[in-house]
């Protein structure tokens, strides 16, 4: 794992699914280490297609996807990676401080450090009071806490967030947006995908849009207006994503 | 959301422990045995010791011995190979099914660990559960019907191939089942009515032809068999082509569950 490796290296990917529908396209994406990075398109433009890919929870059908310089599939390049889903995956049967417990364990960690970093992922998160309580008995904001708590719990330097605000209030948002922030002003690289155009704004050094499974435009916020002519960042969505499809259509 | 107290980008670079995960991953697994021990424990210990009390002790006394020992005597070691066999499937069929229904199980497959090792940390719930009904059935069958143990390093190797052959079997049902009924349906239809037929309760020698050769075409009489030679020291098989079958049976089901683990196939789209 070399230090100078970008974060996210993706040569060629292509997802076709069973069922044929072709959801990533000989995809070439390269993310620098210590980027905030957003990852833009529509529903089902293959935003969580690719993001599964890199997390070793799909099988690819081409491509290559390297992780600070190592194969995402390999167990040293997934011990760097930290995941917040989109759905709220958690496992029913364990409480809030065992399932950072555990995950901690899956991921290496020893009983001890995991024990030390879930406490501290209890109280950046403000999960105390929940403590004990099992997922399923928590609110929607809880939940989406706990993921974003077990996604960074085992210190990965490459966070990935699927739509983490989704559903979350304004306030919440907000924490989770100075929380980001921090981390990734600590140098952690994120990877965040979102339909929230002024999060994407507000937070992102880079962008990149998808649609189609294919990027079709990158840039900083301020680049992609000058390269669409747009005066936001909305308007640039609209002339790369929504005028391609509509005239396709 | 307070700020976190050191660097996460500066912390020095962790070399991946599988063998960590893999201890996490099956402590998980018997940490739900344990949360959930009415369902996984005492329903299976309860429903097999009727059995022994119903059929061994109310029934037994008006039945002659079987192949040369106390009706209540032989039921034991088929009984609580039925219950070991289904808790292994049952616990985890619906465990991997519940993971994969909730889609926590993504956040074992993106851990660093080896398919293999997931594997088997999720077969090691099924076991503990099945060993510790076995363990404890045979605490409470032993003293109530004077079954002997005339052969525990057999019973010993026939309790682990069982355990690996349902265990890899429930994991497999677990990968493929579409909905709840599918994993009751495997349960229901083929493991109780084959174990069943499998001389649980009677010894196949006493049926009439073809039924007799029929019962000899039933993996699970082989199964059933290598644990009442362990138990009794004699059996309706031949212990040698018992413990060859059931080896067989339980490697061909293991390798199955490692290609889907291997692969992903039908756990990762």
């Amino acid at each position: 794992m070399t230090g100078s490796a970008p974060a996210l290296s993706i040569r060629g990917l292509t997802k076709r699914y069973d069922d044929g529908t072709r959801a990533l396209d000989s995809l070439d994406l390269e993310v620098p280490a210590g980027e905030f990075f957003g990852l833009l398109g529509p529903n089902g433009a293959g935003k969580t297609t690719l993001i599964n890919a890199v997390c070793n929870l799909l099988r690819i059908t081409d491509g290559e996807i390297d992780v600070f310089g190592c194969p995402a599939s390999s167990l040293e390049a997934r011990r760097t990676v930290g995941l917040a889903e989109q759905d709220t995956n958690l496992d029913r049967f364990l409480t809030v401080r065992e399932a950072l417990l555990y995950h901690g364990g899956y991921y290496g960690i020893t009983r001890r450090h995991s024990a030390e970093r879930a406490e501290e992922m209890i109280d950046v998160f403000d999960l105390r009071a929940k403590a004990d309580v099992r997922a399923p008995k928590l609110s929607g904001g809880m939940r989406r806490r706990l993921l974003l708590a077990r996604a960074l719990l085992h210190e990965p330097r490459l966070v990935i967030l699927d739509e983490p605000t989704a559903g979350v209030d304004i306030e919440l948002r907000r924490e989770l947006w100075r929380y980001i922030r921090m981390l990734h002003s600590r140098g952690t690289t994120i990877l965040l995908t979102t339909h929230y155009l002024e999060e994407a704004e507000a937070l992102c050094e880079e962008i990149a849009l998808i649609t189609g499974g294919e990027i079709v435009a990158r840039s900083t916020p301020e680049g992609l207006k000058q390269q669409f002519g747009a005066r936001t960042l909305e308007d640039v969505y609209l002339k790369a994503v929504h005028e391609p499809r509509e005239k396709a259509a | 959301m307070s700020a976190p107290d050191a660097s996460i980008a500066d912390a020095p670079a962790v070399r991946p422990e599988p063998w960590r995960g893999l201890a996490w991953l099956a402590a998980r697994e018997c940490l739900r045995v344990s949360k959930l021990w009415t369902q996984t424990m005492l329903a299976p210990v309860v429903s097999s010791i009727l059995f022994i009390l119903v059929f061994g002790l109310s029934l037994g006394s008006r039945i002659r011995e079987v192949s040369g020992f106390e009706y209540d005597v032989f039921i034991v070691p088929g009984l609580i190979a039925m219950a070991m066999a289904q808790a292994a499937y049952s616990n985890n069929s619906s465990s991997i099914f519940q993971a994969r229904s909730d889609r926590y199980i993504d956040d074992v497959l993106a851990a660093p660990m080896h398919p293999w090792q997931i594997n088997l940390g999720l077969t090691i719930g099924g076991a503990f559960r099945a060993l510790l009904i076995g363990i404890a059935l045979g605490a409470l069958a032993i003293p109530l019907t004077g079954a002997p143990i005339e052969r525990p390093l057999a019973l010993g190797a026939a309790a682990l191939l069982l355990v690996a052959l349902f265990g890899a079997l429930g994991v497999i049902v677990g990968i493929y089942a579409e909905t709840f009924d599918h994993h009751t349906f495997i349960n229901n239809i083929v493991i109780l009515p084959l174990t069943f037929v499998g001389g649980v309760f009677y010894s196949v020698e006493i049926l009439p032809s073809p039924w007799e050769q029929l019962s000899h075409a039933n993996p699970l009489f082989y199964v059933v068999n290598a644990v009442r030679y362990g138990f009794l020291g004699s059996s309706d098989a031949s212990v040698w082509l018992s413990f060859a079958v059931t080896t067989a049976i339980a490697a061909a089901m293991v390798a199955w569950s490692q290609y889907l683990f291997s692969t992903g196939r039908r756990l990762k789209p």
